[in-house]
Parts: structure tokens; sequence; C-alpha cells
């Protein structure tokens, strides 16, 4: 075991330092979805002309083709730099697009992943219905197999960036009457096709990020679905732990920037001088360093092992719910001045706060996580 | 970076947690035979990372985690101390700061005994004469000594990070030993005609024992590459990895008695044994928040 980094790692870091000093907008990623979406592109495409986006991607499909910890380093530099969240690029950069590259044809990769990569092409997740939360197999969005196309109705929930995409990672029934995870396919299905409405909706922290999607007559042709009719299961969990492998590197390298700002801000306002506030900031500067630990772990386990070992549910839930103690500690440590918050007053500190309850419910919610760690890594009886 | 242990690690590592597992199991770690320490001392864990072997202490934490994991005796630690950093052979006894005195726990056969004292790392000689008595943590006895005159302060700073890794790898086992031991009964223990396991209640508990435990052992690899390659953060690594250790081996020590109800309650049964080792270790090398804050 080690801790050091190749002397090629270092010189690559000091690359990504020197890109990043010299090219963070200095300019403040604009509040709300709508206004946020043409900078997103444009930075999306800045990172990929200096080729810094997709860093362990396939070089034939517009990736750097580096390794998995140049894009560690990469993400750590990035947060250090405090470089803008990639916003409406999240779905194709961290699970549409390595969804595609595990499980894709040749000509879909081909014709979607460089358009990832470019800020051409926002994508955005089809999988949460009214009635399919955390028990995803309970899908009943439709589609009816015409010929060489697929008929979609039914309505999908929770879509991040929806009104904003053009693609859209889309699970869906394909066989009439299948039950729970058979009969399932994992399609790409075009945001701009005639039949699709989009219901705009607010969150508790004033912006209308997600929303919910109908589905009319869609036509998607069956050139689109990945991996073959009724695989949709198999190639929505290959998402899903990803997800919860690497797929939330940066939301964990990011914990480390957000504990340096608390520490100083409590020092700045005297709130330090609280033994149970330095007590708190103590503690969860242990953890963050320990998730940076469990992370690197992970990472050396997929180099190792090339797949991500079983703890990687423990990093995701563990690194949520740091997440959001640290939130509450940066709304604490701001006293009365969050009773200020409007949706409009672009408040970073409690706009984090609010979001981020998203954490422990997006992409399998803490309670379904739990199962997993007690079902899998300690082998207790499956519940459901 | 690769904080996965290689297969000369994993080999360490195997080796010990079988030896244990024959020779030092934690159903017998509140009356270990005579004889033990003998056995145990010509295993050479005490002696890994001291000059002959020279061994790392990544290597050494994964296998004091294992010995942990067992509830091994608590004297591994200070002998495993005194054999890197001072010239005392046999086994030294862990010594912790106690008032106006101090107690020596597990002296039995020891001839000198190592610990922090007025913040500083040292070691002195005991008299065998020292009458020892029970202690809270079952494994290990406990004598009141006064204040020793003559401590021998260890100079490199390195030997104060050392104990307080191995004392955090003796809690990642010790959290280790509860989370297993909760599962274990969990799977098996019925009630309303199913394994409590199968109840999201006492699932969720033994899942979050299961996260105690890997960040802890996550932190503890971290801080034992830390020590081994002269890391600039060296001193809050480590401390994060003890602070992170004991609350882990404190917590799941609880949990494991909830988990097992009333037996748990028992002094015959054997989850107590872990919360009161966890307990015992929170004093070994303690860690002040103003170490985790510092810049």
């Amino acid at each position: 075991m080690e801790i050091s980094f190749s002397s090629e790692e270092n010189h690559f870091r000091e690359e990504c330092r020197q890109w990043l000093e010299a090219n963070v907008p200095s300019e403040r990623r604009p509040h709300d979805a709508a206004d946020a979406i043409d900078f997103d592109k444009a930075w999306q495409r800045r990172l990929f002309d200096a080729g810094w986006a997709g860093i362990n991607w396939p070089t034939e499909y517009g990736g750097r083709g580096l390794s998995i910890v140049q894009q560690v380093i990469w993400l750590e530099e990035y947060a250090k730099a405090h470089a803008p969240w990639i916003g409406a690029n999240f779905v194709g950069n961290n699970h549409g697009g390595p969804t595609l590259i595990l499980n894709a044809s040749d000509e879909q990769k081909a014709y979607h992943l460089p358009r990832i990569l470019k800020g051409e092409a926002i994508w955005c997740q089809g999988f949460s219905e009214p009635g399919a939360g955390s028990d995803l197999a309970g899908i009943k969005t439709m589609g009816r197999v015409e010929d060489d196309e697929i008929v979609v109705n039914g309505s999908k929930i929770w879509t991040s960036f929806a009104h904003v995409a053009d693609w859209q990672e889309l699970v869906l029934r394909t066989e009439e009457g299948s039950q729970r995870q058979r009969g399932l396919s994992w399609a790409i299905c075009d945001m701009h096709a005639p039949g699709i409405t989009i219901r705009p909706i607010r969150k508790i922290s004033g912006q209308t990020e997600f929303a919910q999607v109908f589905y009319d007559d869609v036509r998607i042709p069956i050139a689109n679905v990945v991996g073959g009719l009724g695989n949709g299961w198999k190639i929505a969990m290959s998402t899903l732990s990803f997800e919860r492998g690497t797929g939330f590197i940066a939301e964990q390298v990011k914990h480390g920037q957000r504990i340096e700002e608390l520490i100083e801000l409590a020092r700045a306002n005297g709130m330090i001088k609280d033994d149970r506030i330095a007590g708190s900031l103590a503690q969860m500067r242990a953890e963050v360093a320990a998730v940076r630990a469990m992370t690197y772990r992970n990472i050396s386990e997929v180099v190792r092992l090339g797949q991500p070992g079983p703890e990687a549910s423990v990093i995701r839930l563990f690194s949520a719910e740091l997440g959001q103690r640290l939130e509450r500690m940066g709304v604490l440590l701001r006293g009365g001045d969050i009773l200020d918050f409007r949706y409009e007053s672009g408040d970073e500190a409690v706009g984090d706060y609010l979001r981020g309850f998203a954490a422990t419910i997006a992409g399998g919610s803490a309670q379904i996580q739990r199962d997993i760690i007690g079902e899998r890594l300690l082998g207790l009886p499956k519940s459901r | 970076m690769d904080l996965t242990p290689n297969d000369d690690q994993i080999a360490f590592q195997t080796a010990t947690a079988d030896w244990c597992r024959d020779n030092m199991p934690l159903e017998q770690s509140r009356a270990r035979p005579t004889g033990l320490w003998a056995e145990v001392e010509a295993m050479g864990w005490t002696a890994m990372t001291g000059a002959e072997l020279g061994l790392d202490h990544a290597t050494e934490a994964l296998v004091f985690a294992e010995l942990g994991r067992v509830l091994a005796p608590v004297a591994l630690l200070s002998t495993a101390v005194a054999g890197r950093w001072t010239g005392v052979a046999g086994k030294v006894a862990l010594a912790l700061e106690a008032g106006s005195g101090v107690r020596l726990l597990d002296s039995e056969g020891a001839t000198h005994a190592l610990g922090l004292i007025d913040g500083a790392i040292g070691w002195f000689a005991i008299d065998d004469a020292v009458e020892a008595v029970d202690s809270l943590d079952l494994s290990s006895s406990i004598a009141r000594i006064d204040r020793p005159a003559g401590v021998e302060r260890i100079e490199d700073p390195r030997a104060a990070f050392h104990l307080q890794l191995l004392a955090a790898a003796f809690a990642v086992g010790c959290a280790d030993a509860a989370r297993d031991m909760a599962a274990d009964y969990a799977r098996v223990r019925e009630q309303f005609q199913r394994p409590i396991g199968w109840f999201q209640a006492i699932k969720h508990m033994c899942a979050d024992m299961a996260v105690r435990s890997a960040v802890a052992r996550s932190q503890l690899y971290f801080a034992a590459c830390a020590l081994d390659e002269g890391d600039v953060e060296l001193p809050f690594h480590v401390a994060a990895a003890k602070r992170l250790a004991e609350q882990s081996a404190l917590e799941n020590g609880g949990d494991n008695i909830q988990v097992h109800g009333g037996i748990g309650m028992t002094d015959e049964a054997y989850p107590h044994l872990c919360l009161k080792r966890a307990h015992l270790l929170k004093f070994v090398a303690p860690v002040e928040d103003a170490v985790l804050l510092a810049n």
C-alpha cells in the first residue's frame, strides 16, 4: 500500500492545476437551469477543447484514454480550483456516457459519446416514475414494439435537466404483461420527439432543475435500444453500480474543499470557540479524510480488479450523509442570515443545504443503500 | 497510489487471522492460557517494524487489526512500539496517565512499561511486585502506581504516532469483531418466525456498523502509509484514524449488545467484551480536537 503518486501522475496534477488556474471562469454559474444551460455547454466545450473532458474515456470516442487515477487527480484539482459544477452535463458524463461505453454498439458510441464530451448533447435520466421510486422494478411506462420502432406511453419523474436535454436514458417495459425486472429495455430517447411533454417541477431550493416527463405515442427507433430488447434491468444496474462506485467521486472530492471553508468561516466569526462546534468540525474533518481514503481504496480496487468492490455502496451512503452534515454546519455557522434567503437571492450556502437533501434520495435512497449493505456485505436475509 | 493490500500483505494478514483463530480466539480473551505471551512473541508481531525485520507500518497495521479482532493482549501495542523505538526487550506493559499516578495495563511478566506521560512518549522500569487486579476490560489486568521517577523519553516524534496508529488498528479490529458478531446473530436468531436480520430496523443497524468499520479501516490504511512515507500531514492522518476507529469500536460495541437483546446483557455472552475493550482503547494515545483542526 502507498499513498504517494508516481512522478508521471504528479506531473499530470501540475498540468491540471496550471490549466485550471488560468481558465476557471470568474463569473458564477447562473442560478436557474434555463439560464445555466448556455454556461454549462460553453464550459464543457472549453474543457473538451483543452483535453479535459472524458479523461478516462476511450480515445476513439473523443476521450483521453488516461487512467482512472488521473481522472481522480483531475477532480481533486478541479475542486481545489473552485471550478464550476458541471450542471446539465452531469448525466451525460456520469451516467449515460459510462453506460454507453460499457454496453452500447459501436454506432451508438460513435454518435453519442463525442457529442456528450463536446457539450453538444445534454442528457437526462428516465428511471423513476410516480409509482416506481425506490421500487425501480415497478416501472409501468410501456413501449409497444411496432416494426422497427417502439411506441412509448407513460410518465417519468424527478428527471433533472429534462427541459434542456437532447437525449434521455429511458428504462421502459417493452414486453406487454411482463413483471418486475423482466421485459424492460434501456433506450436512448430523443427529447425533441413529438409526443413528449415536460412539466418542470420547482425544488425546495427554488430552482426548476427537475421535471415530470409525459410520453404520448412517442416513437423511438429500435436501433436506439442499448444492449438488446428485454435487457434493460441489467443495463440499468450497470449504471447504478457505476453511480454507487465511481460516479460520485466529484462529490466526494468536493467535501474536502467544503470542510476547509467551514473551519475558516468558524474561525472568522468566532464560533469555533464553542467546543461543540469545534468538536463537530474536527470530527467532520476526520470523516472527510476517511472519504478520500475510501475513494482511493475503491479506485485501487478498480485498477486491480477491473471493478469497484462491494464496499462502493458504503462510500456512496457515507459520503452523501457526510455532505448533508457539512451543509447543515454551513447553515448553522451563518446564524440568522439564512432567514433572508429567497428563491431568487442566489444564496449558495442555503441553496446547497436544501439541494443536498437529494443526496440520500436520488440514485438509491439511504434506506435502499442500507438494505444493500446489510444483504450483500453482511449476508443478512433479503427483505424484498 | 494504491490502498489495497498487496499479496505479501494479504499473506501476513491471513496468517495472523489463521493463527488467532486456532490459538488466541476472542472467546478466551478474559482468561488467556499462561504461556500465551511467549507464543505471541515468537510469532514476531511485536518486532515487525524493528531494525531486524524492517517491515512497513502498513503491513503492521493490517496484522494489528487482525489481533485487535480477537481482543489480543493490549501489551502488544506497547511492546511493539518499544521494540521499534527503544532497546527494551521482552514484554512491555501499557502505561496510561491517571491523575497524579499511572495505570499499568497487562503488566504480568513485564519488566517495563511504555506510554504517554506528561505529553511525551516514554518508558520506565516497573517493579515486578506491583499488584494487578481485574479491569473494566476483562482481557487486561490493571495496576495503579505512583508517577514513575525515571521516565526515558523517546525523542523521535514518530514513536507517539506509532502507538496511536497501532491503537487505531486494534480498535478497527474490535469494531469488525462487534459487526461480525451482530451480523452472525441476526442471521440465525428468529423472532416473529423470521431471522431478526430480515427486519430493516436490525438490518440497518448492522449496515451502520459495516459503514463505521469501512470508514475507520480506510483511514487506518491511509494513516499507516502516511507514517511509512513521512507524509507532511502525518499527525492529522493518524489522529483521524484513531478518532474514527475508537468511535466505530465504541458504537459498534453498543449496537452489538442491542442486536443480541437479553443475551447481550449477560456476562456469559461475548458482546460486552468488545464494548469494554473499546473503552480501554479510547485512552491509549487519545486524540485532541486541536490536532484534527490544525492547519
